[in-house]
């Protein structure tokens, strides 16, 4: 009887319980699932849509997109795209190494601060990242244009023609592309710095003597974590870069995020662009299975956020 | 000896980095003064661009379209945020795994694929229906969902610093749920809040591209009046309306970082 | 307008000790994850009034005990009465019963003043007769002066006053404490008992305290119930649980022990390691116990009933008492000499351990 009781009370609190869990992550699941989740899922299911009239998606559901993408079109095979994939990839590359050669000292200079002064420190590194990426942009195409003193100095070392700015060009994409990221690699670097133990690089000082191996083998395995982390944050929205390379770069300089925006705009191939974003939704996911994993790592496997 | 020579190029390499940094936020404002057509050489302080910009009906409204989707996007997402990070602390012991797919994806995607799911989505949903025709509207809804997952981890990462015990103190003395949230939840988190929807707004006076691709011809914004200008040929207006919003963002920085300085300060000086 | 201010400590009193409540817990089950066994069909029986002491190691399940009896769990199966009636479905927030938690979790978004109300705020009292009600508790529990503080500017043990004053305002039918002294230090935590015991009396309130640490659970308590693996193992008054302990668990928790086998020899004496004992008031077989301080340790040579030679292998001064191990028959033991200024033994000095049969404990197992 009073078990009966016990489990009819359980039942009320099972209810009033699902009923706050809805309450409090309904509204901010719903609305991610329905205006993201579900538009995704869209873009995805646009890739494999016959291009109407216009650009706009049609039935039937065809591989054609993919071919496209590959370079197969209607004059025969080209590799336009390819190269803008792989340039893609190079410049994320090249930004992204260059971006944590440039973090680490600043991550590692950071956290050898008064603890005091760290806060603001970091705030400083991350500010400018607050503000518009199109003003940002701007900012380097005023720095770059042609008379500055950077590009002056550029046409001295026969770097550049004369009177010419030193954009567009690739080098001026991965220049804005390093300004960009250098703040989502120096926080989680710097995060890991903090942890870290210094006392296993005063022994490794004594012990290897010389700042490549200490780094090697008692900085590197320490800060790995964060490494993993900025590496991940920096490339992949990299990788799908938009703004930067339309801006900095030619036509030379484009990748992938122009490819796609390209075929919403101007050239009207909504499947084909779909197919190109599908790409970097892949790349994104394998992103986000990384940075789960390495979540996991450093909660001890139990830690529901990273 | 060999300390203090590393500690002295950190720090030359520190200012450099500065450099790197501000330098082209710097010529921006700096060309906003100047007082002729030329961003190569300047000629004199001058307040001009600004007075154009004050006579320039569609920047105005560029203006105010953008102040109207900031607010109101980081009223909401705060809203939603709180709610969704609260959720994920009381029910932590759960199943929630999947949840952080859910959580990171605007995070960690592109903003290009963002921009363009969200148009298709929203211009197929037009088609079919009628409602969502791009405009302010959809502009705020699609901020709404980038900004609901950094509120909701900041709120999380506040809730899980606090004594888990202090929600069953508020049980154990006699308050109903609705006086847990609103005696307890919500003066705790009161700060965390704050920096919340100033996180959110800076998020939306940042965003350009999935802005871009959700407006309608009426919802210019800011960001992307300075885009078609820069597209179309700079005019120096530009420096002076980047300059306006460099000063929103770094005052809303400074804002939120005093903020999460004046709580441990105040306990300080109070002993 | 004259009248004079009614003496409500007074009457309070009055009113918690007519209203102090009895516990009963029937078959109470709790198990985590399915597989972990907090508690096993624990059935206890808390008087009116008297200060009760959850006793055990980490992990035998006495702050899940008082979790469920607080209403921040929900034990898997059996019945909970307070005052006779039955709360088992009951939410935490609609008991009269509250809690001083071991952190004390204090708010730290509030005064002194406003946490000592909160309860009563929640319940709807205006905010008046809180600050009358607050002001009062306060001087009772001398805090009078800190009632405006923020809580990050008191001490350990102000913290400890502030949280006990949040429960005690409440005048609730059963007052939890969940090792409530064990953040303090030695001195402090000395005092607080005393004071902690004294409030219980004056009020004669229903007090539950758990603790880990025996020394406190017999100095503070009418009954201590000691907990080992989720069961309960004993429940007596402090006296009886150390000097009569009914196991082995019990008998090494409350204290340091020496522990024999033994059989009887038929004639009413004990066969053990040390040798034959007689004059024992129950000769039963399995394993009796002998507390250190019951031993005595004599010079050599001295014969008798229940003497036996032995040889002191270690010596442990400690001031107010000496701490021997000595190798008698076949057995070590442990015995405990106070000090009154006699001739100290040895390491390596031969003598006389004599065992007083009355002080033998028989145990279940």
């Amino acid at each position: 009887m009073s078990e009966r009781v016990a489990q009819g009370f359980s039942i009320r609190r099972e209810w009033g319980r699902t009923t706050h869990l809805l309450g409090t992550i309904g509204p901010g699941v719903i609305w991610i699932v329905l205006f993201l989740v579900l538009p995704s899922l869209y873009l995805i299911s646009v890739a494999f849509m016959t291009n109407g009239p216009y650009g706009l998606p049609q039935m039937p559901l065809t591989l054609q997109s993919f071919r496209e993408l590959a370079g197969f079109g209607f004059l025969g095979w080209s590799p336009g795209n390819l190269y803008t994939l792989l340039r893609s990839f190079w410049q994320t590359l090249i930004a992204t190494g260059l971006v944590i050669l440039i973090a680490y000292p600043l991550a590692y200079y950071i956290s050898t601060q008064p603890s005091n002064r760290r806060a603001l420190m970091l705030l400083i590194v991350v500010v400018p990242s607050w503000t518009n990426q199109v003003i940002r942009t701007f900012g380097w195409m005023n720095l770059m244009a042609p008379d500055t003193p950077l590009s002056d100095t550029a046409a001295v070392f026969g770097l550049i023609p004369p009177q010419l700015g030193l954009f567009p060009s690739s080098f001026a994409v991965i220049v804005g592309l390093v300004y960009n990221f250098l703040p989502f690699m120096v926080l989680p670097l710097y995060a890991a710095f903090e942890k870290m133990d210094h006392d296993i690089v005063a022994a490794a000082n004594d012990l290897y003597a010389t700042p490549v191996r200490v780094f090697r083998h008692a900085v590197l395995p320490q800060t790995l974590p964060g490494l993993m982390a900025g590496t991940v944050l920096v490339s992949i929205p990299a990788f799908g870069m938009y703004v930067i390379p339309e801006l900095l770069g030619g036509g030379k300089s484009m990748m992938l995020g122009n490819l796609v925006a390209r075929q919403f705009a101007e050239a009207s191939n909504w499947p084909l662009g779909a197919a190109a974003a599908l790409i970097m939704i892949l790349a994104t996911l394998g992103g986000l299975l990384i940075l789960r994993r390495i979540g996991r790592k450093l909660g001890g496997g139990k830690e529901v956020v990273l | 000896m060999k300390r203090s020579r590393l500690n002295r190029s950190l720090q030359v390499f520190w200012y450099l980095a500065l450099l790197f940094l501000y330098a082209p936020l710097a010529i921006v404002v700096t060309f906003s003064f100047n007082s002729t057509n030329t961003y190569a050489k300047f000629s004199g302080f001058s307040l001009r661009w600004y007075e154009k910009l004050l006579e320039n009906e569609i920047i105005l409204n560029a203006f105010y379209n953008s102040a109207v989707l900031a607010i109101t996007s980081s009223a909401l997402a705060t809203v939603f945020g709180t709610a969704l990070g609260y959720g994920i602390y009381r029910y932590r012991h759960l199943q929630l795994g999947w949840l952080i797919w859910i959580i990171y994806l605007p995070i960690v995607m592109p903003d290009i694929v963002y921009g363009i799911s969200q148009m298709t989505f929203f211009v197929g949903v037009h088609q079919l229906t009628g409602f969502l025709q791009p405009d302010l509207g959809t502009m705020i809804i699609a901020h709404i969902s980038f900004q609901v997952p950094f509120v909701a981890l900041l709120i999380y990462s506040r809730l899980v610093q606090m004594d888990p015990l202090l929600f069953e103190a508020t049980q154990d003395l006699y308050a109903r749920p609705w006086q847990r949230a609103w005696y307890f939840v919500l003066p705790t988190l009161r700060a965390a809040l704050i920096s919340a929807f100033f996180l959110s707004f800076t998020l939306s006076i940042d965003d350009f591209v999935i802005s871009f691709f959700t407006a309608g011809p009426e919802s210019t914004t800011l960001p992307i009046f300075i885009w078609s200008a820069i597209k179309k040929g700079i005019t120096p207006e530009i420096n002076a309306i980047s300059t306006l919003l460099i000063v929103t963002v770094f005052t809303a920085a400074a804002i939120s970082f005093a903020i999460q300085r004046a709580r441990p300060a105040q306990s300080r000086s109070s002993q | 307008m004259d009248a004079p201010a009614p003496d409500t400590t007074s009457e309070r009193r009055g009113r918690a000790a007519r209203e102090a409540s009895s516990i009963e817990l029937r078959g109470v089950r709790k198990t985590f994850g399915g597989s972990v066994v907090a508690l096993d069909h624990v059935d206890l029986e808390i008087r009116a009034g008297e200060f009760f002491t959850l006793l055990g190691p980490s992990g035998c399940g006495k702050t899940t005990l008082l979790r469920i009896l607080a209403g921040l769990e929900q034990p898997d199966g059996g019945e909970l009465e307070i005052g006779g009636r039955d709360i088992t479905g009951t939410a935490a927030h609609r008991r009269s019963v509250n809690t001083v938690f071991q952190s004390y979790a204090l708010f730290p978004h509030l005064s002194v003043r406003d946490n000592i109300a909160f309860g009563l705020r929640m319940r709807g009292i205006d905010r008046a007769e809180c600050n009358r009600r607050v002001d009062e508790m306060a001087e009772f529990i001398k805090i009078g002066q800190l009632t405006e503080r923020r809580i990050e500017q008191l001490s350990g043990g102000q913290q400890q006053r502030v949280a006990l004053a949040r429960a005690l305002i409440n005048e609730p039918d059963v007052l939890l404490l969940d090792e409530p002294l064990s953040a303090l230090d030695a001195g402090l935590r000395g005092e607080l008992q005393v004071e902690l015991l004294q409030t219980q009396k004056r009020l004669g309130m229903t007090f539950v305290f758990v603790t880990h640490d025996q020394k406190e659970a017999m100095v503070m308590s009418d009954r201590i119930a000691v907990l080992n693996e989720g069961r309960i193992q004993q429940v007596d008054s402090p006296d009886a649980v150390y000097e009569r302990p009914r196991n082995r668990f019990v008998a090494r928790f409350m204290g340091h022990t020496n522990l024999f086998a033994c059989e009887p020899d038929g004639e009413g004496r004990l066969r053990t390691g040390l040798g034959t004992l007689s004059g024992c008031r129950e000769p039963g077989g399995g394993c009796i116990l002998v507390r250190p301080e019951t031993l005595d340790l004599q010079p050599a040579g001295r014969e008798g009933e229940n003497r036996f030679p032995a040889r002191v292998v270690e010596r442990l001064y400690r001031g107010a008492f000496a701490e021997y191990q000595v190798e008698c028959g076949d057995e070590r033991v442990t015995v405990i000499a106070s000090n009154r200024g006699q001739a100290l033994f040895r390491s390596g000095d031969e003598a006389t351990l004599a065992v007083d049969p009355d002080n033998l404990v028989s145990l279940e197992d």
